[in-house]
């Protein structure tokens, strides 16, 4: 089985060379550039050739040997850039079942737990072959920084191209910055937000005397220890040097707040990533000299009404109204800022999203930019990529119609010079009792997942009842898990040949309690485990009509 | 003409608030109160002048200039703002209870302003509390003072120059008594009271030892730089008589053995918190120098819990120890007015002794009884405005103010909720606040309305 996947692996990198698009040149002509770097040409021709731009301008003519393209009512973008997704990533290992607090540590060389690794790299784990970024590339996507979710260091990320075979080809830059969320690691130090402070603190510090150490050490190691090979602590050194930049995901005002007072402490460059109460405390994220990956996965009320309910809070109600106001105030500020998915369900919806924020304030190229120049920038790849200029990477979306308008369409994308023609996604069906996203999970062979479950789970002595909201995308599995203790976004989710399996959070008596859920659909009725630091407990119940 | 000229003072009050929030450096004169000043007895018809957040004169007839807000105080009772002495309010995050010591854990990373049991906590007439880690370790996290300053930036809610302080914790809570253990866990270290004590002399001992290595490699002992801990540096203030120890704690017993295990390293409790077994050995507190923090009447919640008695906070008084009362809870943070007047019914503590123990007495035991805690000259403007006398339980408070600075005025309140419903009323109509038409994730139901018979006590947000 391992020799099979081993020879398929063999054969997908020789293929690669095969259908690399070195040699092929496109021209788009009669088109509409929206450059980004300079000004929009209103009638001109992109020529792209060994993944490259060749030549743009209003005067260029077509290469003999170029495939033409009719650009007439079309606008040529550089290629967007996702600059924070999860994409193309191996799934983290499930924990085993049953893992409390005892769960066996794996045989590591880290001194740090899972999820407490800085040296994780993102570049270390992507998966072979590019029809996993069909979607993304579908709603226009040529770029994503892409990084795993879960822990307190999320690792190292990795900006790719959403294109070529193997990791070699897709990666532009790695690492591009350190990812750092407020987060947990369920049944060990740190379990809490203040532990998550304390032990990132104490990293820090650790790191700075492992710099000094090293440097006594090189100097003149007789008579001292040698310093030991701390991967992790190494990994942070280059975020101290601020060669390399530390993300942290904070999206409310005291996130933000928090993120920064941490970056001063230990005089990290700052990114940060969400954002979307950035408008409430733009002074200091000026002070800080901050730059936002604004999230547009623009919140909105998902919770059904409920007379039992205590109305939502006014400060929900205001986020959700001034979210995407906040764009906008960032740009006024001068504050540097790129657009990223934000972890939304549906890509296609990003270039609507942006055009909220240009309804909310922000204005049109400014939109544009944070789309695909200004990430370039944060990330220092400026040069190579995020605009229409010759001699840059051949990123480029062709779009027909208003691009901030929910009709559009992306007609052509062009990866690293490599032609993507999307086709329009399937019409989803919508039969009785089928969530959305049932189809293209039975299309490809994996059981249908969707709906919306009452559930019980049968903690002994108090069992707690919720729901579980499953959305399919074919392996790709989303929603909430909703009970006394909140609504819980799942991460992590897919769908598997046996049912489903995704982790999320739940706040429980002050602290976010990681929680991984497996089970399966029959008919209507669902089943399955919750695996939680205090042990396993099972959960049943049916769909709702 | 009533209703008119009502309204248009509405108008103008919820216009002005903001700026009267944000601009008041100016002089307040309240004039013609009932001053209880918490240390020199009640004052009648008395006018109190604040001038740069400072209690600048006392007396009666004062006068103000031109642009002095003037409050009239006549027939009102005016305290000092109240001080609760165990508070988990504003916070994100209560106890790290991976370790048995976290003393690296700082309260000061996890502080939320925006929390709306602060503003409820200043309707009750609270100004300033002692937020502590819970009490899941022997050694929990590093506590912050603070002043309820609602709508402030966070960093402005610090008590600048209040001493440090750190969680201890003793009995049930630290050891584990309650929790059961499934799927193959063991218990935590220590599981016993002995194991407790333990935990907490291993910690001074480590924390020496640290503070050795460091005093040798300044001394040029040695050659390589130790490695900061974020674990014992705490632990050595404590040592150096720099940190205030709070100990949560019940039985009597372990309590006596915490004051003579700091004892033995050379330093001094600065509050036992619970004592619900504080009267049994209360001259030996005296003798130590400890203060109490204790809920007023609240015992039998558990068994480390039952041996108390109302008259626990008179004993200690009697016995020359600083108690004061304290919440523990967001809920009855806004009444801790009416759990001092229970001091004067059990025992019969006299009413400036009672009010102590909600005011200058909580102060003294966060270390700032220099700069409030009483109406005395020169003393921060931590000023609460009761429209009766506050142990009564008519009484509620009409304005609380913070170094003169009012973030609390139930007038203001009152006027403002016209504006705030059609505020809401134009907010719920928008698009992404409306509930999905089908599908969606149910809302969070309140537990008390999903079980009947439910003990309040159980989710009024306790941590004891």
């Amino acid at each position: 089985m391992k020799v099979k996947f081993f020879l398929f692996a063999i054969a997908a990198i020789g293929l690669c060379s095969v259908t690399t698009a070195f040699g092929q040149s496109y021209a788009i002509t009669n088109a509409r550039i929206v450059t980004v770097s300079g000004a929009t040409i209103e009638r001109g021709t992109v020529v792209v050739r060994d993944g490259l731009i060749e030549s743009v301008g209003a005067n260029v003519n077509a290469p003999a040997d170029a495939k033409v393209f009719d650009g007439n009512g079309l606008t040529v973008y550089p290629g967007f850039f996702d600059t924070l997704s999860s994409l193309g990533l191996q799934p983290p290992q499930p924990r085993p079942a049953g893992t409390g607090q005892q769960a066996t540590p794996e045989p590591t060389t880290s001194n740090y737990p899972v999820g407490f690794r800085p040296e994780d790299m993102a570049a270390d784990s992507i998966r072979v072959g590019e029809d996993q970024f069909e979607a993304a590339r579908n709603a226009g996507f040529t770029s994503i920084l892409t990084v795993g979710r879960t822990g307190i260091f999320n690792g190292r990320s990795a900006i790719i191209n959403l294109a070529g075979d193997a990791a070699s080809a897709m990666v532009v830059k790695s690492p591009a910055a350190i990812h750092i969320s407020f987060a947990t690691i369920p049944g060990t130090y740190p379990g809490s937000l203040l532990g998550m402070f304390s032990a990132t603190r104490q990293m820090f510090h650790d790191a700075k005397r492992h710099q000094e150490l090293i440097k006594m050490y090189d100097a003149d190691p007789r008579g001292i220890r040698r310093p030991p090979a701390d991967r992790s602590l190494e990994a942070l050194l280059p975020a101290l040097d601020r060669t390399v930049p530390v993300v942290f995901n904070a999206n409310t005002e005291i996130e933000i707040i928090r993120a920064i007072d941490f970056a001063k402490e230990f005089n990290l460059r700052l990114i940060i990533a969400g954002g979307q109460e950035a408008g409430k405390v733009i002074d200091r994220i000026k002070a800080a000299d901050a730059a936002v990956l604004f999230s547009l996965n623009l919140p909105k009320r998902t919770t059904a009404a409920s007379p039992d309910a205590d109305p939502e809070s006014l400060d929900l109600l205001r986020f959700r109204a001034e979210a995407p106001k906040a764009a906008g105030k960032l740009a006024a500020a001068g504050v540097k800022f790129a657009f990223q998915s934000g972890g939304m369900t549906n890509l296609t919806d990003f270039t609507a999203s942006a055009g909220k924020a240009v309804e909310g304030g922000l204005n049109r190229d400014a939109a544009i930019r944070a789309m695909t120049l200004s990430g370039a920038e944060i990330f220092g790849i400026n040069n190579r990529t995020g605009s229409i200029e010759t001699g840059k990477i051949a990123n480029l979306t062709v779009v027909r119609g208003d691009l901030f308008d929910k009709a559009r369409t992306i007609t052509h994308v062009f990866v690293d010079g490599k032609l993507f023609e999307p086709k329009a996604p399937p019409a989803r069906p919508t039969g009785p009792g089928q969530g959305t996203g049932t189809g293209p999970g039975t299309a490809t062979g994996l059981p249908a997942v969707a709906g919306n479950f009452s559930i019980t789970i049968d903690i002994p002595g108090q069992a707690l009842t919720g729901t579980m909201a499953l959305v399919q995308q074919g392996p790709t599995l989303t929603g909430t898990l909703q009970t006394q203790l909140g609504t819980a976004q799942i991460r992590e989710g897919k769908v598997t040949a046996n049912g489903f399996e995704y982790a999320t959070s739940v706040e429980f008596g002050g602290s976010a309690i990681d929680i991984f859920v497996r089970g399966k659909v029959a008919g209507n009725e669902i089943s399955g485990t919750i695996d939680s630091p205090q042990g396993t407990v099972p959960f049943s119940g049916t769909r709702n009509p | 003409m009533k209703k008119i000229l009502l309204s248009i003072f509405a108008t103008l009050m919820v216009g002005l608030l903001p700026a009267s929030l944000s601009a008041q450096t100016g002089d307040v004169l309240i004039k013609n109160a009932t001053v209880m000043t918490a240390t020199r007895g009640t004052l009648e018809n008395t006018d109190i002048l604040i001038r740069d957040g400072k209690i600048s004169r006392i007396g009666r007839n004062l006068s103000a200039g031109a642009n002095a807000r003037v409050i009239d105080a006549t027939g009102k009772y005016v305290t000092p703002g109240i001080i609760d002495a165990h508070s988990h309010t504003m916070m994100n995050a209560v106890n790290e209870g991976s370790l048995s010591v976290t003393s690296m854990t700082r309260i000061r990373d996890v502080l939320n302003p925006s929390d709306i049991a602060i503003y409820r906590g200043l309707a009750g007439g609270v100004t300033a509390a002692l937020l502590l880690h819970g009490s899941a370790n022997a050694i929990g996290g590093q506590s912050s003072s603070v002043k309820l300053k609602y709508g402030r930036p966070v960093e402005e809610y610090l008590i600048a120059g209040a001493p440090e302080g750190i969680k201890f914790a003793m009995g049930e809570n630290p050891k584990r008594s309650s929790q059961t253990f499934t799927g193959g866990q063991t218990p935590r270290y220590p599981r016993t009271r002995m194991g407790v004590l333990e935990v907490m002399r291993d910690a001074f001992v480590r924390a020496q030892d640290y503070k050795r290595s460091w005093d040798d490699y300044r001394a040029k002992k040695t050659r390589v730089m130790p490695r900061r801990d974020m674990e014992l540096e705490p632990i050595v203030e404590i040592l150096e008589g720099k940190r205030l120890v709070h100990a949560h704690g019940y039985r009597s017993d372990e309590q006596l053995n915490l004051l003579q295990l700091a004892e033995e390293f050379g330093f001094k409790i600065g509050t036992l918190q619970h004592g619900l077994e504080a009267y049994k050995f209360a001259p030996e507190i005296a003798k130590h120098g400890a203060g109490v923090s204790i809920f007023v009447d609240s015992w039998s919640y558990k068994l480390e819990a039952y041996d108390s008695i109302p008259y626990n906070a008179y004993i200690l008084w009697k016995n020359g120890v600083n108690v004061s009362i304290n919440s523990d809870s967001n809920e009855r943070m806004r009444r801790l007015n009416l759990d001092a007047a229970k001091v004067m019914k059990y025992g019969g503590v006299p009413e400036q002794d009672a009010l102590k123990m909600i005011t200058l007495n909580p102060a003294i035991q966060l270390g700032i009884g220099n700069r409030t805690g009483s109406i005395d000259l020169n003393k921060d403007a931590d000023i609460v405005i009761w429209s009766e006398h506050p142990f009564s339980p008519y009484s509620h408070a009409e304005v609380t103010m913070i170094e003169g600075v009012v973030y609390f005025d139930r007038a203001g309140d009152i006027a403002r909720r016209d504006a705030m419903a059609k505020e809401r009323e134009a907010l719920e109509k928008l698009e992404v606040n409306r509930a999905p038409g089908s599908g969606g994730t149910l809302p969070r139901i309140p537990t008390e309305r999903l079980r009947g018979d439910i003990d309040h006590g159980d989710v009024d947000g306790g941590h004891r």
